[in-house]
């Protein structure tokens, strides 16, 4: 339980902070303007973005890692990073995977595959270090999203602080729906499909006033 | 020709009792031994070819112009392309007109389309639009393979349901996988699945209700800011529009629209833009285009 919470806490120093993954480009548009409009957003990247590859993918590394298939590690690790599509999404899984990783060694565990990590993959090497049963981990992975998404919209809204409490108790039960799909779902099935998500990730790049990173 | 099945497929809602399921494929080549692109080891089986080789802008570039007779792809349809573009040689390739996706009576129908391009050599891809009809099953996988300097550009573009008849996509499905590799690295990949009525096509992270999907992509140089920028200033106003440049490659552009015609011109306009410092040769498009 410790372990879980210490790994899905904003303290973790990975600077998921700093990244709104493209929230702001989305309110910059008016597309999203209040809590109402927020809570559709961050509910639909959940259900169809993170939950139709980012979970999954999240899945299928662990299991690679769990069985010391560095290859299929490696591949799922390589299609994650080829799949993000804007430069700020890009750099953003790159940037927090790196982070994790020089966590990981600075914590005593070397085991750690070198080169170009993104996020999902560092956060299963992780949470199998620390002993998280998988389903236990992906929960908190994306619960620490949610709560990641939410704490930028009350920034970047803004909403107040009850609002946001609002927001994560509205979303938050949809978690485990999204944790049991993506133990379930086939290759075949996968889907990185999201243009608004990608076109207004690429407007952010040029957006004249931003708080966040992406 | 070779007909693997002669049994009913519903066509635009009308039973075929004729319609006959077609594997077709085309496997060519296109080299440069003296300066000049030709298309050689034309290979085809099935109802695909090569209509016509052109040469409208000097030899240096062969225009390709890939016929599909039936004009559409149903349910139980197998379709493959390969095309080599050897080193040194230049090739466009596309299409007379729109593709299609029919009604499908439940069987899958698949294109596999498998792109190489040799060192020194360039390919730009401009098949016209897709449209994929309402209760179509329909599996398409396009791969790109580059080797060290070559230079790729090209686009998809996707039309869900029939707009001239207002026809929604709301049952079937759409899967498209499209992934491009420089010496074998992944460089960018999209998995597409989308079961009609899906909730993405109304979600504000999807196609937020609009029917056109563009992406173009462009690999084998670094743009510079002016360029991106230039390309950014390109849209409409129906037209939502999105360009990023990954720091490996490729450029990319995304729009989404309403209308076919739109998302072609916007995405044309960026093509020419980007022609010139990525191929070295003047922007025109093809003339099939306009007829």
């Amino acid at each position: 339980m410790g372990a879980l919470l210490q790994l899905s806490s904003p303290a973790l120093p990975v600077g998921a902070f700093s990244y709104s993954q493209v929230l702001e480009s989305a309110i910059d548009k008016a597309i999203v303007t209040d809590a109402a409009s927020a809570q559709a957003w961050i509910a639909d990247s959940l259900k169809l973005v993170l939950g139709r590859y980012e979970a999954p993918v999240w899945c299928r590394l662990r299991a690679a890692w769990d069985a010391r298939d560095l290859v299929g590690f490696s591949t799922w690790n390589g299609e994650f990073i080829a799949s993000r599509e804007t430069r700020e999404l890009r750099a953003e899984t790159l940037q927090m995977g790196y982070s994790l990783r020089q966590l990981l060694l600075a914590t005593g565990n070397a085991d750690i595959p070198g080169g170009d990590l993104c996020f999902p993959a560092a956060h299963a090497c992780a949470s199998a270090l620390w002993g998280l049963s998988p389903p236990l981990a992906l929960y908190g992975y994306l619960y620490g999203w949610l709560e990641n998404q939410v704490m930028s919209a009350l920034k970047a809204v803004p909403l107040g602080q009850v609002a946001g409490q609002k927001l994560l108790l509205a979303v938050r039960p949809r978690i485990s729906g999204v944790v049991e799909g993506a133990f379930a779902i086939r290759d075949e099935d996968l889907s990185t499909q999201a243009p608004m998500l990608g076109l207004l990730s690429s407007q952010h790049e040029t957006q004249y006033s931003r708080l966040f990173r992406s | 020709m070779s007909s693997i099945a002669a049994r009913p497929v519903v066509i635009m809602g009308r039973p075929y009792a004729q319609r006959r399921s077609w594997r077709a494929s085309i496997r060519m080549q296109v080299d440069a031994p003296a300066g000049r692109s030709r298309l050689r080891d034309c290979e085809h089986s099935g109802p695909l070819r090569i209509q016509k080789v052109l040469y409208p802008q000097g030899e240096r570039l062969a225009q390709l112009l890939l016929l599909h007779p039936p004009g559409g792809i149903a349910g139980g349809d197998q379709l493959a392309v390969e095309l080599s573009v050897e080193e040194n040689a230049h090739a466009l390739l596309t299409t007379p007109g729109a593709g299609k996706w029919y009604k499908s009576g439940g069987d899958v129908a698949r294109q596999d389309v498998a792109l190489k391009v040799a060192a020194g050599a360039a390919l730009e891809w401009f098949p016209q639009e897709a449209i994929v009809f309402d209760e179509a099953v329909a599996e398409q996988t396009l791969t790109i393979d580059c080797t060290a300097d070559a230079r790729c550009c090209g686009w998809d573009i996707v039309v869900l349901g029939r707009q001239a008849r207002n026809e929604r996509f709301m049952a079937g499905r759409w899967s498209q996988h499209i992934e491009i590799r420089r010496d074998g690295r992944l460089l960018w990949l999209e998995r597409s699945r989308i079961q009609g009525d899906d909730e993405l096509l109304k979600s504000v992270v999807g196609w937020n209700r609009h029917h056109v999907s563009g992406l173009l992509w462009a690999t084998g140089f670094t743009p510079d800011e002016a360029l991106i920028d230039q390309c950014r200033s390109s849209g409409e106003a129906d037209v939502i529009l999105g360009v990023t440049a990954l720091p490996d490659g490729p450029l990319l552009v995304r729009v989404l629209g309403s209308s076919a015609e739109q998302v072609r011109e916007v995405l044309s306009r960026i093509w020419t833009l980007l022609r010139p410092p990525l191929l070295g040769i003047a922007a025109q498009l093809p003339r099939i285009w306009s007829t």
